[in-house]
């Protein structure tokens, strides 16, 4: 006897209806506004045809309010696995359509459980977030709910990557599972992210503002640096997603997906050398110097409007994954500062979490000297890059290209924080501090007592940076490994990677570092 | 350098070349992947410009430190004007140097950062400014 066909009949009309999540008719509203539905986005990720999805047919569990007679088709998310450029990939996409893509406890369980899934398979998660918030119907239970996706946002971090892309309203309590992944894409217009809205600022401070300059992808990538990418609409930020998944793994087990030519060409560059201004107190352009240094167009720049005196992103190096950290000279002289801190060691934490090696590009004058700065902790954030730099074990390769100041020198992965290789410019300046500064405060009676006073400190100043502002002084002491040409640069820094992909290193087992925060 | 030897309507010609830059060394790194994906290439290529961040308008709200006008082009650091390259009643473009800030060992030139005429120039030669001062202001 085959199966009835009442009982599949039933079946496909019961998946019919869920997949129509909130009715055919909002689901056009929605696409006539220009924008994706939850599955929208899910097709847009994944390869065609591959999506997997577990929990269509789950119920939500409210019994109050009259929520008893409402059916919630998928509880307002919709969850699944499947393939991203031919790899595989976990995704959920909240639903705004049904009950507003609120969180309740069955949304939250089916949330959690393709964390678990993912964790157990080791597969990137990547969740479209597009939610009024908390169902408040459900009280307690939609805030555990929450709390259920907090904590495994945690489990999962440094174990499988997150990336967390804000297409709708991501308000209060919600906030904070994006701001655990290790990736927030904010699509400009329809998305809003903030703890609180201009509403309840109002009602509690007095203070008026707007949600533009509260809430909106502009405040979140140039100013609060709660977000990575911003995106023009839903399917800008699919492709930012796809793009981030080309450089990882799918979890810190395994290498990131280098692509190693046969053979490794050891051109040189010439083209190099234009870019180093011969002054050196002319800024030397560090966007160029990374798009020539790098396979061309491979560059993927993080947190690009927030922090800009230093640059970071992923880029390949003949086909070998790597993270880049690089001081911006054009911005803010380039120095080091409380935001361009945490930008930077966040980013040194990711990669080393999955295995990705650092290369460091360095022209850095020092710390940035003011009254805000050290108010606001600068010794407590510079310190996170001191912490970061020392516990990565990853390959770490660092240039200095320029200038190499005092502590920050040491900031940008010295040699004395475990870089496996050092390389300089001829036009590296590798000293504790100006020439300037140096012989004012070395020599300070001797000029006071000279006959000419200003003669001599030019004398003095000329001398200093014979000795001290050039690299062949660290390169005496065993600080760098090698002095290279400019032209040189890419075949040097891709022999020196290629041969530490295998490199190992342990540390004495703990629960982990207490990095200053 | 490179000699070469190119024969040209049965002449030959001996010509030394100079390589400056290797072009197409990027291109067998990256081998069709396997499987359904064959289009990722097409994909991935346009999106490696373009899926850096959409350029945000930077609104006002989001530099808060900026205490003056729209028009305001303000100093990123403390330091000493060092150059001055326009005066008031200039017309500028976008990108133009206005003026050099030297700190931190380094020059740091200021942008304009749209057209527009020069209506204040608030500092001179070797004026020390604060980060978040108002330098000049273009209307």
């Amino acid at each position: 006897m085959p199966i009835s066909q009442a009982v599949v009949d039933a079946l496909r009309k019961k998946r019919e209806v869920a997949l129509n999540g909130g009715g055919k008719d909002k689901l056009e509203e929605r696409r006539k506004k220009g924008l994706f539905t939850a599955r929208d986005r899910l097709d847009g990720l994944f390869d065609s045809s591959t999506f997997q999805e577990r929990g269509l047919f789950v119920q939500h569990s409210c019994h109050n309010f009259g929520m008893e007679k409402k059916e919630l088709p998928a509880d307002g998310v919709v969850t699944g696995t499947g393939y991203v450029s031919g790899t595989p990939v976990a995704a959920f996409s909240q639903d705004f359509t049904v009950a507003g893509g609120s969180l309740g406890s069955i949304h939250a369980k089916k949330i959690v459980n393709l964390m678990d899934h993912a964790l157990k398979a080791g597969l990137p998660i990547v969740g479209f977030m597009d939610s009024g918030g908390a169902r408040i119907q459900e009280a307690v239970e939609s805030l555990s709910g929450y709390g259920q996706v907090f904590f495994h946002n945690v489990l999962a971090s440094g174990v499988i990557p997150q990336i967390a892309v804000i297409a709708g309203p991501c308000a209060g309590g919600a906030a904070y599972s994006p701001a655990l992944t290790d990736f927030q894409i904010m699509i400009k217009k329809q998305a809003n992210m903030f703890i609180c809205g201009p509403d309840v600022i109002k009602a509690a401070t007095g203070q008026t503002c707007t949600m533009e300059e509260v809430g909106s992808a502009a405040v979140h990538a140039t100013t609060s640096g709660n977000i990575h990418f911003v995106a023009e609409n839903d399917a800008h930020a699919i492709q930012i997603v796809k793009q981030l998944l080309t450089y990882l793994p799918a979890n810190n087990m395994v290498d990131p997906p280098h692509k190693l030519p046969p053979t490794l060409s050891l051109t040189k560059h010439k083209s190099m050398e234009a870019l180093v201004p011969a002054d050196s107190k002319s800024p030397l352009d560090m966007a160029a110097v990374i798009a020539k240094l790098f396979d061309a167009n491979s560059f993927l720049e993080v947190q690009r409007d927030w922090a800009k005196n230093i640059i970071v992103g992923f880029a390949r190096l003949k086909g070998m994954v790597v993270a880049i950290i690089a001081n911006q000279p054009m911005v803010k002289a380039g120095t080091l500062d409380i935001d361009a801190s945490d930008k930077a060691a966040r980013f040194i934490r990711f990669a080393n979490c999955f295995n990705i090696p650092i290369v460091t590009l360095v022209d850095v004058p020092g710390f940035l000297p003011g009254l805000a700065q050290e108010r606001g902790g600068i010794i407590r954030h510079g310190a996170k890059m001191l912490f970061a730099y020392s516990a990565a074990t990853v390959p770490k390769i660092t240039m200095i290209l320029r200038k190499a100041y005092g502590g920050a020198y040491l900031a940008m992965c010295s040699k004395d924080l475990g870089a496996d290789f050092v390389f300089a410019w001829p036009t590296a300046e590798i000293a504790v501090m100006g020439a300037e500064g140096a012989v004012r405060v070395l020599f300070r009676k001797e000029l006071k007592e000279a006959a000419d006073p200003k003669a001599r400190e030019a004398e003095l100043i000329a001398e200093y940076r014979e000795k001290f502002a050039s690299p062949y002084q660290a390169a005496s002491k065993a600080l760098i490994d090698d002095v290279i040409e400019p032209a040189d640069t890419r075949a040097a820094l891709a022999m020196a990677l290629r041969n530490l992909l295998s490199k190992r290193e342990t540390r004495p087992p703990k629960k982990h570092g207490n990095i200053p925060l | 350098m490179k000699k070469l030897r190119v024969t040209v309507e049965g002449k030959v010609y001996e010509v030394t070349v100079e390589i400056l830059d290797a072009g197409k060394e990027g291109a067998p790194l990256f081998p069709p992947a396997v499987g359904s994906v064959s289009a990722a290439p097409v994909v991935s290529a346009p999106v490696a410009s373009a899926s850096v961040s959409a350029p945000v308008s930077a609104p006002a709200a989001a530099a808060p430190s900026v205490p003056a006008g729209p028009g305001a082009v303000a100093s990123q650091l403390a330091g000493k004007i060092v150059s001055l390259n326009v005066k008031e009643g200039d017309t500028v473009k976008a990108g133009d140097v206005l003026l050099a800030v030297e700190a931190m060992k380094m020059n740091t030139y200021v942008n304009a950062p749209r057209d527009g005429k020069v209506t204040k120039v608030a500092v001179v030669v070797g004026d020390a400014v604060n980060e978040g001062q108002t330098l000049v202001v273009i209307e």
